[in-house]
């Protein structure tokens, strides 16, 4: 679906954000896009877009450079910002303007998916509140049918019951020729729908691997103190003792903490990386 | 099904569609102060100094330049907002299309909708002050003169569209920014070029050129050729040049 290869992009000539990035993404995943601020999560969901080129390298979706911006591959691809502007039209208005674009566009998912956000064809949009904006646009882009979802920090301005909303919606509402990029710092809100995870830092991909093998390579606990003997590989001070990640040479079945995967995989790229290879 | 990448007239159908119907209520409520005020003026006229009612075109025409330029100055105002511009950038139409659309609303749409009010207005006019139809002021409207102000409309908007496309901020000042300095650039080579070519025929500091100063041939090059060279690059290569050159501007952006 997203081939990137040797992907070098800065914004001015003096900066680099990525210095020579690969990336492949596959349809059927809800992939994480997790960084520091300025890590370039943002950037990166450009380039795949098309909305910025690449200084070196190639940025391709389903086999089409990005930066082409060719008609059918931006049917391909739905991209919802953090922050957008919607003129002040009407919902029904909006749809029936910008759905002819999509071949593919689900009417019936449309209808139900405004349902499920309780929001109606006859909103002014920019009447909207933040959130509701948001869901809106959510409803749209999944309604296209597009087989490439880019979000970037699809629940900020979410309220609680919306954000589980919004989990259960994406669960329910892809399919396996999809793919989804979800760039986020809210790693909470969302540890339970993306596998795999992909962390970017310092303009390179350093962690990336599917859930699966994240808790077969690596064990997340809370233990009492940290041994000499049984050093882990990253650990925080926690509510009654460490929050650790420790190699799992156990096989315990223990379950993903993607907020301490994240700080840990920041802290100690390699000593992780390495895990996965024993 | 396969599709065309460059050109296809149904998503610039759809592309016509979205930018008119997006933008009708904010257009129409400028267009509608622009030409209220017109006919205001025309009333004024055709009570106080009915006469001079047909004189009101040349206004009608100047409005439409100034209106029909800032209009189109700001035709990519989707592409330059932060917020919206990945929207207009991601939605499924070629380049080619962004820009048909564009030119086709600004020198094309505009224009049409702009002489039929001016024609409107002098309708109104003559009916509502005068309650006779005087054809004159009409014959004004669509006279030969005013087909030649639209056909100058439409080659000089061309270099506003590429200001639109290629400018993020204040497009219309930058445009015309751009077109001062041009023309003074231009000015200079020319009068540098003058001074070089015409320096020996110099008389105590003073250039008195006239036709003894020229070969039959180079006459004919000034006061024929050239004219009818600047006429070809006006009418046929201006709209054609600007329209490429807007499209790189377009291929190339960015948000």
């Amino acid at each position: 679906m997203v081939q990137i290869e040797n992907l070098s992009f800065g914004y001015t000539r003096k900066q680099t954000l990525f210095d020579r990035l690969a990336l492949e993404l596959v349809p059927g995943n809800i992939y994480g896009l997790l960084g520091r601020n300025g890590a370039g999560k943002t950037t990166l969901l450009k380039v795949i877009a098309g909305l910025v080129f690449p200084r070196q390298g190639t940025s391709k979706v389903s086999g089409i450079e990005s930066g082409v911006r060719a008609p059918e591959v931006l049917a391909d691809i739905c991209f919802i910002p953090e922050e957008y502007h919607l003129p002040p039209i009407r919902i029904e208005r909006y749809v029936s303007l910008n759905a002819p674009f999509y071949s593919r566009f689900d009417h019936e998912k449309l209808a139900w998916l405004m349902k499920e956000f309780q929001l109606d064809l006859s909103h002014k949009l920019h009447q909207l509140s933040f959130g509701q904006k948001k869901k809106f646009l959510l409803a749209f882009g999944l309604s296209t049918s597009s087989r490439l979802l880019l979000m970037d920090e699809p629940t900020n301005g979410l309220d609680i019951p919306s954000k589980s909303q919004f989990r259960r919606v994406i669960a329910a509402s892809l399919t396996e020729e999809q793919s989804v990029v979800i760039s986020t710092h809210q790693v909470r809100d969302l540890e339970s729908l993306i596998d795999p995870v992909i962390i970017i830092d310092e303009g390179r991909i350093i962690f990336q691997q599917d859930v699966n093998s994240i808790t077969s390579a690596l064990a997340f606990e809370t233990i009492p103190e940290i041994k000499e003997n049984r050093q882990p590989l990253y650990y925080e001070e926690a509510l009654g003792g460490y929050a650790s990640i420790l190699p799992n040479v156990q096989d315990k079945d223990t379950r993903m903490d993607l907020e301490l995967l994240f700080n840990g995989v920041i802290a100690n790229t390699k000593g992780i990386n390495q895990a996965f290879k024993s | 099904m396969k599709t065309n990448s460059i050109f296809s007239f149904r998503r610039l159908y759809l592309l016509l569609r979205r930018q008119l119907l997006s933008n009708a209520s904010a257009w129409l409520i400028a267009f509608g102060a622009v030409a209220g005020s017109l006919l205001v003026l025309s009333l004024l006229v055709a009570y106080f100094q009915p006469a001079n009612l047909a004189a009101l075109t040349g206004l009608y025409f100047t409005v439409m330049f100034i209106g029909g330029y800032i209009f189109t100055s700001n035709i990519f105002g989707e592409l330059h907002h932060a917020q919206r511009s990945y929207q207009y950038l991601t939605l499924p139409v070629s380049t080619t299309e962004r820009l048909f659309s564009a030119w086709i609303i600004t020198a094309i749409v505009f224009p049409v909708i702009a002489v039929l009010s001016m024609a409107l207005i002098v309708l109104i006019a003559n009916l509502v002050m005068n309650f006779t139809f005087d054809v004159t002021p009409f014959q004004s409207v669509f006279s030969k003169g005013s087909w030649t102000s639209v056909k100058v409309y439409m080659v000089t908007q061309s270099v506003f569209l590429l200001g639109a496309a290629y400018f993020r901020k204040n497009n219309f000042l930058k445009t015309v920014l751009a077109l001062f300095v041009v023309s003074v650039i231009f000015q200079i080579v020319i009068v540098t070029t003058a001074y070089f070519v015409f320096s020996p025929f110099a008389e105590e500091g003073a250039f008195n050129i006239g036709p003894q100063h020229m070969s039959q041939q180079m006459e004919n090059v000034f006061l024929t050729h050239v004219p009818a060279t600047a006429r070809v690059i006006f009418w046929y290569l201006t709209i054609p040049f600007f329209l490429i050159v807007t499209w790189f501007s377009l291929k190339e952006r960015q948000v």
